[in-house]
């Protein structure tokens, strides 16, 4: 980070942990925070009684404060800054510069939801409510849905760049291929190119395979100092640099060009922070609420040029055994997406980090860089981490 | 009322004060836009200040109605009950707005003649005594 936090009080990451997602028939969704927290609090080594500090996001007011009282923590340290998926990242941000400064020791941020099993729990076919309220000319006025928004973004790119559906769906293929060997994957068939050009179409050009699947799922990270990692069992995960931005908030029509989305701010920014360049990136993890996120995210961090993402996923890019590695676990496509996501691509770059990556661990992994998107493609955050600093 | 595929459970628009005005030019079928009144610049959707010069001053410019596509989507699942789908969501680009996008529909052709950068002009869908909404046909 910019400023240097004294001695032995630079951020890592400590402990990591899911839930067994993707399904949580009997469990509320407090159950689930509290499951991921105990088992990144196990994974990091240290207790319920070493948590000063606590962040989580959710989609109500106050959400963090009600999980306090539902773990029976009492922390002098509290963060539920929410720009939706990409909220987590924006979390360890702030958590690291807090422990830096010495306003906390040991900071729990946990993620749940019960989604998927909701959805099976609700009777009826319920309403969709009024417009979300901030403007005048809500794009659900005119029957615009969630993923048609991300599908006039696809339209925009595919129309300028001559990008192919054939290719967000090989970032759907891709995706799939580490979900097979991610044991708690919600899908695990391979699935071709075809299958996902043959799937539903949801809002053209975005086809059913070319969306997140919808999840139970809970993840929790603990974010302490080097000092105090250095007795701890794991290896830490080094918090090298982060930075978030925003576009626009929920009406996509206000994002000023749809082919670019607010990691070609923060993705620079991080990476400055960091010390580090697109090069030096051995593993990442990106937001992939659809493929064109994805792609989008890709050439916005530069990865490539503006507009050539299209070429550039082709062969196999991102494949764990590929030149650039990404979403090893599965990713929302195919592992799990439980409302927001963020919280599972910092767990995914830490394992990597101390290679417990399993049957898709990446050789040599010393920079994992992170990436969450929120909103309509409204906000985004990068998050880099490392076996050290440097 | 016109003949339209968007039924009565679709979601209202949300009003404010700033946002009043706008709605009630297109109860009275004039699609407009918010110009400041320092620097000329326009914004949509309508807002307190200017967001070149931050001035509060503005004036509501009549716009011709006419626009482009800018991008466009074919949505064939929908979660509002009653909801024809297939249905266009466009953005399109107005006319003399200063580059305004609105997110409309684009209504009279199939949804397959719908290309981007296709010419376009308004029609309006007339749901209640004080609200219209704009949508788009082929110009």
């Amino acid at each position: 980070m910019s400023d240097q936090p004294a001695a032995g009080r630079r951020a890592v990451i400590a402990g990591v942990a899911t839930t067994d997602y993707p399904n949580h028939p009997d469990l509320t969704e407090l159950a689930v925070h509290a499951i991921a927290g105990e088992r990144a609090l196990a994974d990091a080594g240290l207790s319920w009684e070493d948590v000063d500090g606590y962040s989580s996001a959710g989609f109500f007011p106050m959400h963090a404060v009600q999980v306090c009282e539902y773990l029976g923590i009492h922390p002098h340290y509290l963060d539920e800054t929410n720009i939706g998926g990409a909220s987590f990242e924006v979390l360890v941000e702030h958590a690291a510069a807090a422990v830096e400064r010495g306003q906390a020791e040991v900071v729990l941020i946990t993620y749940g939801s019960v989604q998927l099993s909701q959805m099976g729990r609700r009777l009826g076919t319920g309403g969709t409510g009024p417009a979300p309220v901030g403007t005048a000319t809500s794009d659900a006025v005119w029957g615009n849905t969630l993923v048609g928004n991300y599908a006039l973004a696809a339209a925009r790119h595919i129309h300028e760049f001559g990008t192919t559906p054939e290719q967000l769906a090989e970032i759907a293929v891709t995706m799939r291929e580490h979900a097979v060997a991610n044991p708690l994957a919600q899908y695990r068939e391979p699935i071709a190119v075809d299958d996902v050009l043959a799937s539903r179409l949801v809002a053209d050009p975005l086809h059913v395979l070319d969306c997140c699947v919808i999840s139970d799922g809970g993840a929790a990270c603990v974010v302490t100092t080097e000092e105090r990692a250095r007795d701890l069992p794991k290896p830490a995960a080094h918090v090298l640099g982060a930075a978030h931005a925003t576009t626009h908030h929920m009406n996509i029509s206000q994002m000023p060009d749809l082919t670019i989305t607010s990691a070609a701010e923060s993705g620079p920014l991080a990476m400055q922070r960091a010390g580090i360049t697109v090069d030096d990136v051995d593993v990442l993890q990106v937001y992939d609420s659809f493929t064109v996120t994805v792609l989008l995210t890709l050439e916005d961090l530069g990865f490539c040029k503006k507009g050539d993402g299209g070429g550039f996923v082709e062969n196999g890019r991102l494949r764990w055994d590929g030149p650039l590695p990404t979403n090893t676990d599965g990713g929302g496509l195919s592992a799990c997406h439980p409302g927001m996501r963020g919280m599972f691509l910092i767990v995914e770059a830490v394992r990597q980090l101390r290679g417990e990556g399993t049957a898709r661990q990446v050789t040599d992994v010393e920079i994992a860089l992170c990436h969450g998107t929120g909103g309509m493609l409204s906000t985004g955050a990068t998050l880099v981490l490392g076996t050290e600093h440097r | 009322m016109s003949e339209s595929p968007f039924p009565e459970t679709m979601p209202s628009p949300w009003v404010s004060a700033h946002t009043l005005p706008w709605w009630q030019a297109a109860a009275e079928h004039r699609l407009v836009v918010q110009t400041c009144r320092e620097c000329g610049a326009t914004r949509h959707p309508p807002a307190p200040r200017c967001w070149s010069c931050r001035a509060p001053a503005h004036e509501w410019t009549e716009l011709p109605g006419t626009g482009a596509v800018y991008t466009f989507t074919v949505v064939h699942k929908s979660f509002i009950p009653g909801l024809e789908v297939p249905h266009v969501v466009a953005a399109v680009e107005l006319d003399a707005s200063g580059n305004a996008r609105l997110v409309t529909n684009i209504v009279g052709c199939a949804p397959s003649d719908v290309t981007i950068g296709m010419r376009v002009a308004v029609t309006w869908d007339d749901i209640a005594p004080d609200l219209s909404l704009p949508r788009f046909v082929p110009a």
